[in-house]
């Protein structure tokens, strides 16, 4: 229990010396990554029920070589790549947003060290050490978070697109 | 020096009476018209210049013992005036010694006390500019007049401080430091924001800060007046004040939470300087503007499309759960397609889809580039909004050299005010857009790859 207290108290500590903007930015981590949490969910665990009702579908139907069939198994594809992609998109953008984000916090730090500058004169470095930890951190942890989503995106992508191959292939036209 | 001055007065009178003399003598000769003539005028003048000589021979010796007179008088009193004077200075010199004898007497009986006194006059001084720039005194005026008084008088004087004056130094310490802990309430004139003056109820939190009607106060040193504050800090500090003005100290010691300025009001002071974000906003100048307007219309665009796709969308999903199709969505009016062509061929009955598909899609996927660019616009104008300013700040540097920070401060604030205002114009941009991308495109997906296959299983399910 104190563990935990003191692991909350160093991190308030750590977002009050990067200020709003880096609120900001863990928000939006979070929210990336529980997407990504979800995605993960999904594939691991929906997707091969989904996968197994519309294959047994497939293989359950007479008629495998009309232009209804064909058509059937067009759209049958379509939806899962639709419920595969879900979301992605919007990792996506996440991941492209963390940078941003920290790049608004680096100007808004150095907006503060200026007013800091023009209210006691440059001498002082000590007073302006808070406005460039403002500066500062924002754009490590928006790089940090963007890093940290780059790779689960690319992976599932890939997976994405593999996973629609893979459903093609078991839905067998016959000819 | 004076009797001085007196000789050389008799030395010059007696110099003057020699030379008129002579002057006599010269007057006597006269122009001579022959030889003869000359030459008896000299034998003649000879004659009188002997008599002339004897004459003033008896003159200057009946005079001479006169002149020894005048100049032993003159003598006499320089020597006077010389012992005089010789006196006085060993006169001089024996009253200093006797002052210096004094004083390290004076110094010597005055022992510690002589450091005690220097330390008090330091003590005035200092507490004075502590009183002047302390709250307290908004309570208590008027008690560095007697500090200021008491300095001075320690300083240019040898006055000694008396008791009283002494204690009362330690008075006036020990109730700042008793004050200083307490939390009073007083009626005092208070300068209003809009300079009217009023009569209010000041809350004075120990010698830190002073609060009335709900706001911080200041108090101004040099006036000795109190007014409130022009900026006041961000809601979550007010509430406090608000909180302390409204704690009713009838019933008894109450606690409540309250932000204080530990530096006595500075950093309060500090906040008035500080632009609030209109006035940033200001500070990013016509770019600044042309950003926010942008960032409007993307806005507006944004939302207009969210409705409508909204709309859109479900209708889509109700038509997927219908078997009629109705004419007021674009899957239902792909659908209808099969309807109107029931027995053509297949190939010529996916020519007609495709038709209706292509003319359905522009309508879904409109403006959403518009505010795709505008995603990307905003930090580019951005960029060119911290490039001008900069050339504004180089400009300023060029004309008045890089001494004074302040002349550049214009330029950097608009430099960097258009960055900050670019990215808060793109980010939610390059957010609202890919929600919006996502939702058209999957509308576009469901007509292109699905609607096909929806008539299929449609025509299964009748068949």
């Amino acid at each position: 229990m104190i563990i935990f207290i003191e692991m909350m108290n160093s991190i308030s500590a750590f977002l009050d010396t990067g200020g709003q903007v880096l609120t900001v930015i863990a928000g939006v981590i979070c929210l990336m990554w529980l997407l990504i949490f979800e995605r993960l969910f999904f594939f691991l665990k929906t997707y091969n029920g989904i996968k197994k009702s519309v294959i047994a579908n497939w293989q359950a139907r007479a008629d495998k070589s009309s232009w209804n069939a064909e058509q059937i198994r067009v759209a049958q594809v379509s939806r899962l790549t639709e419920m595969l992609n879900q979301n992605v998109a919007l990792i996506q953008s996440l991941v492209v947003l963390c940078p941003l984000l920290g790049l608004l916090g680096t100007v808004t730090g150095m907006i503060q060290v200026f007013d800091v500058m023009a209210i006691s004169g440059s001498g002082n470095a000590r007073s302006m050490a808070s406005g460039v930890s403002r500066a500062t951190i924002p754009t490590m942890a928006g790089m940090v978070g963007s890093l940290s989503g780059v790779f689960v995106v690319t992976w599932l992508q890939r997976k994405t697109k593999r996973r629609t191959e893979q459903l093609e292939d078991s839905l067998v036209l016959q000819h | 020096m004076k009797s001085l001055n007196r000789v050389k007065q008799h030395v010059s009178t007696f110099l003057a009476a020699v030379t008129l003399t002579s002057a006599a003598f010269a007057a006597n000769a006269q122009e001579a018209t022959s030889l003869d003539q000359l030459l008896e005028q000299l034998a003649q003048g000879k004659v009188a210049q002997t008599q002339q000589n004897k004459q003033r021979e008896a003159d200057f010796m009946a005079r001479k013992s006169e002149q020894d007179q005048l100049l032993a008088n003159a003598t006499n009193e320089r020597d006077n005036q010389i012992k005089l004077s010789t006196e006085l200075e060993a006169n001089f010199q024996n009253n200093e010694i006797e002052l210096a004898n004094r004083q390290d007497a004076l110094n010597k009986r005055l022992g510690e006390l002589k450091e005690l006194f220097g330390v008090l006059q330091q003590v005035a001084g200092d507490t004075k500019s502590k009183f002047q720039n302390s709250v307290i005194s908004a309570q208590i005026p008027g008690r560095e007049a007697f500090l200021d008084e008491f300095a001075q008088s320690m300083g240019s004087s040898s006055k000694l401080a008396s008791i009283e004056e002494i204690e009362k130094i330690w008075f006036e310490l020990q109730r700042e430091m008793t004050e200083s802990a307490k939390v009073v309430r007083f009626d005092r004139e208070v300068v209003l924001a809009d300079g009217s003056k009023q009569t209010a109820t000041v809350t004075r939190i120990g010698n830190f800060n002073l609060v009335a009607n709900n706001k911080y106060l200041e108090f101004i040193s040099e006036t000795g007046s109190v007014a409130e504050l022009i900026r006041q800090p961000s809601g979550r500090y007010l509430g406090t004040a608000a909180d302390m003005t409204a704690a009713n100290p009838s019933q008894g010691t109450q606690q409540v939470a309250f932000a204080l300025d530990p530096t006595g009001g500075s950093i309060l002071s500090l906040l008035v300087q500080a632009p609030d974000t209109q006035e940033r906003v200001d500070q990013g100048g016509p770019v600044g503007y042309v950003i926010l307007a942008i960032g409007a219309i993307g806005l507006l665009i944004a939302l207009e499309r969210f409705i409508a796709l909204f709309l859109v969308g479900n209708k889509v999903n109700r038509q997927l759960k219908t078997a009629t199709p109705s004419n007021d969505n674009p899957l239902g009016r792909v659908l209808m397609a099969k309807e109107e062509y029931k027995d053509v061929d297949v190939e010529t009955l996916e020519l007609k889809l495709s038709e209706r598909i292509l003319k359905e899609v522009p309508q879904l996927t409109s403006r959403l580039t518009m505010i795709k660019i505008i995603s990307v616009v905003a930090p580019l104008i951005g960029l060119l909004g911290t490039v001008t300013g900069m050339i504004n700040t180089f400009q300023a540097i060029t004309l008045f050299g890089t001494g004074d920070p302040k002349l550049m401060a214009g330029g950097i604030s608009q430099a960097l005010v258009t960055t900050v205002l670019g990215l808060v114009v793109a980010i939610p941009m390059v957010f609202i857009s890919t929600i919006l991308t996502t939702r058209s495109r999957g509308i576009i997906n469901i007509l292109q790859q699905q609607s096909a296959g929806i008539v299929a299983e449609r025509a299964e399910k009748g068949a």
